[in-house]
């Protein structure tokens, strides 16, 4: 997380330097020093900042394409006549263990294809999803788990 | 133009999508499968018209603003449907006929959650509380 | 076409009132849904579904007629739909427990009996 503060300074350092504070100046200056970190890796050591964002935008990717996908089968379900699916709720159980981890996957499963987050048991550790179209229930689970979770994990820990 | 271009088709597809989504709420079978349709495709098209704003006016300002838009729409989004299919489901929810499964039925979570919600109801009624428990 | 000109014409004016048509469309689906939707959580999710509707609409406009602030309508309308479909929804849940017996009632009475002891 320093190394995160540090490349917002980097940032801001040349914000002030080029004299513009554009968002776009702003932004560019992040890159620049994030790559300046990169390269100076030896002097500190390495660190999981690098893996981190990385994996941040892995994770943005793959809900954006996650969300397009699922936006298509609803409309595909929709405009169709004769109604596919095969509803039901299933109960996944979660690894993920603090609030915000449990926030950012269960946000994230209802804007994925066919699932949508509807109950977390009192312990926090089962997360009940309704399902559109289940031909095996282990499957979206296995879905669930390895889709999102994971990735939201990658990022978080 | 090209920036012109862009915007009516980012634009249409939106709004084609939002639509389809209110269709989806008319003529899907329960409430849950109606909250797919309106929750997905209708996130991601007032996101693409969003964005269509964003890129138009070609300006960081605006851009920027469309932006925090779209990811407070993302945000929020799913917490407004998780809110109310919770509801839905401890209350008077149907499920479609056609339903193959529901594990949170035969949960334990339910029915300390419906207890709680009935004690605290209970205890808000306060004198009354005993003519409310038949 | 009068709107199609008022909206400056062209390519962004035909696709604004093609845009402004379909969001029409789908504001009938909703308001439909909101008339005849069963329960009051129907209800709330077409309520939902014509606020994001809405906040589409604001931004067709804004690209309609060239005028950036009425973003940030579209913005604080977003804040306060989202904040009113969950007020709403706690109502629903709450309201509806209140009116009709409990699910599982033997539990609900042992808790309430609980609850009475406590005190």
């Amino acid at each position: 997380m320093t190394l995160f503060m540090l490349n917002l300074m980097l940032a801001l350092g040349w914000a002030v330097v080029t004299g513009g504070y554009s968002l776009g100046n702003l932004i560019f200056g992040f890159v620049i020093g994030y790559f300046a970190l990169w390269v100076s890796r030896p002097l500190y050591g390495s660190s999981a900042y690098f893996g981190r964002l990385v994996a941040g935008i892995r994770l943005a990717t793959f809900f954006l394409y996650d969300l397009v996908m699922s936006s298509i089968q609803v409309v595909w379900d929709v405009v169709t006549p004769s109604h596919k699916s095969r509803p039901g709720i299933i109960a996944v159980k979660l690894d993920a263990k603090t609030d915000l981890e449990i926030m950012l996957t269960a946000n994230l499963i209802s804007l994925t294809p066919g699932t949508l987050s509807l109950e977390l048991s009192d312990d926090k550790s089962i997360l009940y999803v309704h399902a559109m179209f289940i031909d095996d229930p282990d499957d979206i689970r296995r879905q669930v788990k390895e889709g999102m979770e994971r990735r939201v994990l990658e990022v978080l820990r | 133009m090209i920036v012109d271009i862009i915007t009516a088709i980012l634009m249409v597809i939106g709004s084609a999508l939002v639509c389809i989504a209110g269709l989806g709420l008319l003529r899907m079978p329960d409430l849950i499968i109606r909250m797919h349709a309106s929750t997905k495709a209708g996130t991601l098209g007032a996101g693409l018209v969003l964005a269509a704003v964003g890129i138009h006016f070609v300006d960081v300002a605006v851009a920027s603003r469309a932006v925090a838009a779209i990811l407070f729409l993302l945000l929020t989004a799913p917490v407004a449907a998780h809110m109310i299919g919770r509801a839905a489901y401890r209350t008077d929810l149907k499920l479609w006929e056609r339903n193959i499964m529901d594990e949170l039925r035969e949960s334990e979570t339910l029915r300390r959650r419906e207890a709680e919600v009935q004690a605290q109801n209970a205890r808000d009624a306060g004198s009354t509380s005993s003519s409310s428990a038949p | 076409m009068s709107l199609v000109e008022a909206f400056g014409g062209g390519l962004i004016g035909w696709a604004s009132m093609f845009s402004l048509l379909l969001l029409l469309i789908g504001l009938a689906f909703g308001l439909i849904r909101l008339t005849i939707g069963p329960t009051l959580a129907d209800r709330v999710v077409a309520l939902d579904f014509i606020t994001v509707l809405a906040v589409s609409f604001i931004a067709v406009l804004a690209v309609a007629t060239g005028e950036p602030a009425i973003l940030d309508v579209a913005i604080a309308l977003a804040l306060v739909g989202f904040l009113g479909t969950v007020a709403f929804a706690r109502y629903a849940e709450r309201r509806s427990l209140q009116a009709k017996a409990p699910l599982h009632s033997k539990d609900v009475q042992d808790k309430l009996q609980e609850n009475k002891d406590d005190r």
